[in-house]
């Protein structure tokens, strides 16, 4: 990315982006009802299985069951993926850009979790009977969980991803907070003030606080790719054709971070309009994020090559014929949406004028997205709709039940999304101060 | 501290906040001084020359004391049940399976125990807390000295070394 010439100082950066979170256009309310009413949708449905059963969903029938459940529970996490990469990875590589998408990116990798989360939870129906089975621990037949599962794994690495996530978040949050608590009155002032724990800005604290915003990074860092390499062995410890491959954890990892990044673009794009923050979430820093997803669109290009490749030359008869399948069978389209989506379209982006216009981008992100949904789809159909028993093999498509509960998982995270985006700081308020002109006498003027 | 009488001489420059910090320390009559600044600006940080931060101990322990607590958790489970699986035994034969959970445990306790060191060399949360400037966390530096006064030799010395205001505080 070029050196950035920049219009404000950072004397503007409280003023204009702190007043500008509490007037948004009037889109952002229109986006907002829109939201609630899929998240009304959700609750609905959701609120109805736990009565009546799973029986209700279209598609709950052996070999596939929670078919869509799983795919959404993996394209969330997966999308929770890119918040953590960008505040921590980034933040140990120094790359400027990320101190103005971070804390949108962190916010998003929070409630992508908290979608994530729901999906086991609804995946048991009458979720009441799920608690009475799992509960109380130690369970009285003195029988412990499986440590070696990976569905236990899973369990310990999402939570401790949404917990990490969550402090980083927050830990980060604490200064701007303190500046808002410093510029309201009030009700208000009281929140902020309880919210942001006290915070004075000296420099001690400032010097505790770098040194333990450092080491979350650090710590955060081995998390980015354990949390879906962890999510990639559910499936590739089982050995079912077409999922037992040692090249799930990278290539899960790698869309993960894919799905994620063309989501942080989808988000900021239409929020930096509503919010009028074009001054400083700047052309360049999305279009470093651009950047970052074709480089794992590529790695995801490679990957769903020697995917097939080790298909083929394995020799195996069952993995091959599930690629073959894949490929050329009854779920062709979702296998050739994904290519096109995660592979073809972002090929465009080696051109700079087109990673600049973002209105292009906006829709090759969204439809990245499609592609990653259908990628995890993909995946999971076609191992799962020939199992062991060919007696019970069939055809699955989603059903409007399922379908109804994707829509309904988007409202919910779009609404915890634009809800943030009001009542707190979408653009990090110190860290951005860092990249800007420094405040300094005299002709000292340079940058960071 | 910050409930003590003293002085807040504000700052417009970062160049000339960190002359002034580098003027003031080590003196007596500015002892137990504090510095405020907008975001972490490594200029002050090396003008004030601070020791390296306890954080990273609380880090450690809590990191360190994670690793301990995912084995720990998984054999003494085994050792009290052992679930056999496949005919696979668990316990210290299994140990490269538990490795996911010492990681995911040390993560865990480390990030938590971060958080708390940070919490705790802060001095927060702190509800008490008084706001010396709202200029502080916006755009300009401060250096804040208990029980000097506004016509005192530690404000002439920060006037001197550019302060664009001083004031008292109470």
């Amino acid at each position: 990315m070029s050196e950035i010439k920049w219009e404000k100082t950072i004397s503007d950066v409280n003023n204009e982006i702190l007043v500008n979170l509490e007037r948004p256009h009037k889109m952002y309310y229109v986006a907002l009802a829109i939201s609630v009413a899929c998240v009304l949708l959700f609750v609905t449905m959701v609120g109805y299985h736990t009565v009546v059963g799973l029986g209700v969903w279209t598609g709950f029938a052996p070999p596939t069951y929670w078919l869509v459940d799983i795919t959404n529970f993996v394209f969330w996490v997966g999308i929770g993926h890119a918040g953590t990469l960008i505040s921590a990875i980034l933040f140990l590589f120094r790359a400027q850009w990320r101190n103005t998408v971070n804390r949108s990116a962190e916010a998003m990798t929070i409630f992508a979790v908290i979608c994530a989360a729901v999906f086991p939870l609804i995946h048991m129906g009458r979720m009441y009977l799920g608690a009475y089975w799992a509960l109380p621990l130690p369970n009285t037949n003195n029988l412990w969980v499986n440590f070696r599962s990976p569905l236990f794994w899973d369990v310990c690495a999402i939570s401790t991803y949404f917990t990490t996530s969550l402090l980083f978040w927050y830990i980060g949050l604490v200064p701007d907070l303190a500046s808002i608590r410093d510029r309201v009155s009030g009700f208000k002032k009281v929140v902020y003030g309880l919210l942001s724990f006290g915070w004075r800005g000296t420099a001690r604290q400032w010097h505790h606080y770098e040194t333990g915003y450092g080491f979350l990074a650090a710590l955060a860092t081995p998390l980015v790719l354990s949390v879906h390499s962890i999510v990639s062995w559910d499936f590739a410890m089982s050995i079912q054709p077409g999922w037992h491959t040692t090249i799930f954890p990278p290539y899960f990892v790698a869309g993960a971070i894919l799905s994620g990044c063309a989501m942080v673009y989808t988000l900021l794009v239409p929020i930096r309009w509503m919010f009028g923050l074009e001054k400083f979430i700047r052309a360049d820093h999305l279009e470093a994020c651009i950047k970052l997803t074709l480089l794992t669109s590529t790695i995801v290009f490679y990957a769903y090559g020697i995917e097939f490749f080790v298909a083929w030359y394995s020799g195996n008869p069952y993995e091959w014929a599930i690629f073959q399948k894949r490929a050329a069978g009854p779920y062709a389209f979702y296998f050739w949406t994904m290519v096109a989506c995660n592979c073809i379209f972002p090929l465009i982006w080696w051109s700079k004028k087109m990673r600049y216009n973002m209105v292009i981008s906006y829709v090759v992100c969204v439809l990245i997205n499609v592609g990653m949904w259908f990628e995890r789809y993909n995946i999971i159909i076609s191992s799962l709709i020939e199992d062991f028993l060919p007696g019970s093999w069939g055809h699955a498509e989603p059903g409007l039940w399922e379908i109804g509960l994707t829509i309904g998982s988007f409202g919910l995270f779009n609404m915890f999304f634009l809800l943030f985006c009001k009542f707190f700081p979408i653009v990090s308020l110190s860290e951005i101060k860092l990249i800007m002109p420094k405040p300094l006498s005299g002709h000292g003027k340079g940058g960071h | 501290m910050s409930q003590q009488i003293g002085i807040l001489a504000m700052f417009k420059h970062l160049d000339t906040v960190c002359h002034a910090v580098e003027k003031v320390k080590g003196r007596t009559d500015f002892k137990d001084h504090e510095v405020y600044s907008p975001t972490s600006y490594h200029e002050i940080e090396h003008a004030c020359a601070f020791s390296p931060s306890p954080v990273r101990w609380f880090t450690f322990v809590g990191a360190m004391t994670g690793t301990v607590t995912g084995f720990a958790l998984a054999l003494l489970c085994d050792w009290d049940w052992p679930v056999v699986v496949g005919g696979k035994m668990p316990g210290i034969f299994s140990l490269p399976a538990y490795v996911v959970l010492g990681f995911e445990f040390t993560i865990l306790f480390g990030a938590i125990a971060t958080v708390a060191g940070v919490l705790v060399m802060c001095r927060m949360p702190n509800p008490k807390v008084k706001i010396l400037d709202k200029r502080l966390t916006d755009d300009m530096f401060g250096i804040w000295v208990p029980g000097a006064v506004v016509d005192g030799p530690q404000a002439k010395l920060l006037k001197e070394a550019g302060a664009v205001e001083i004031k008292a505080t109470r």
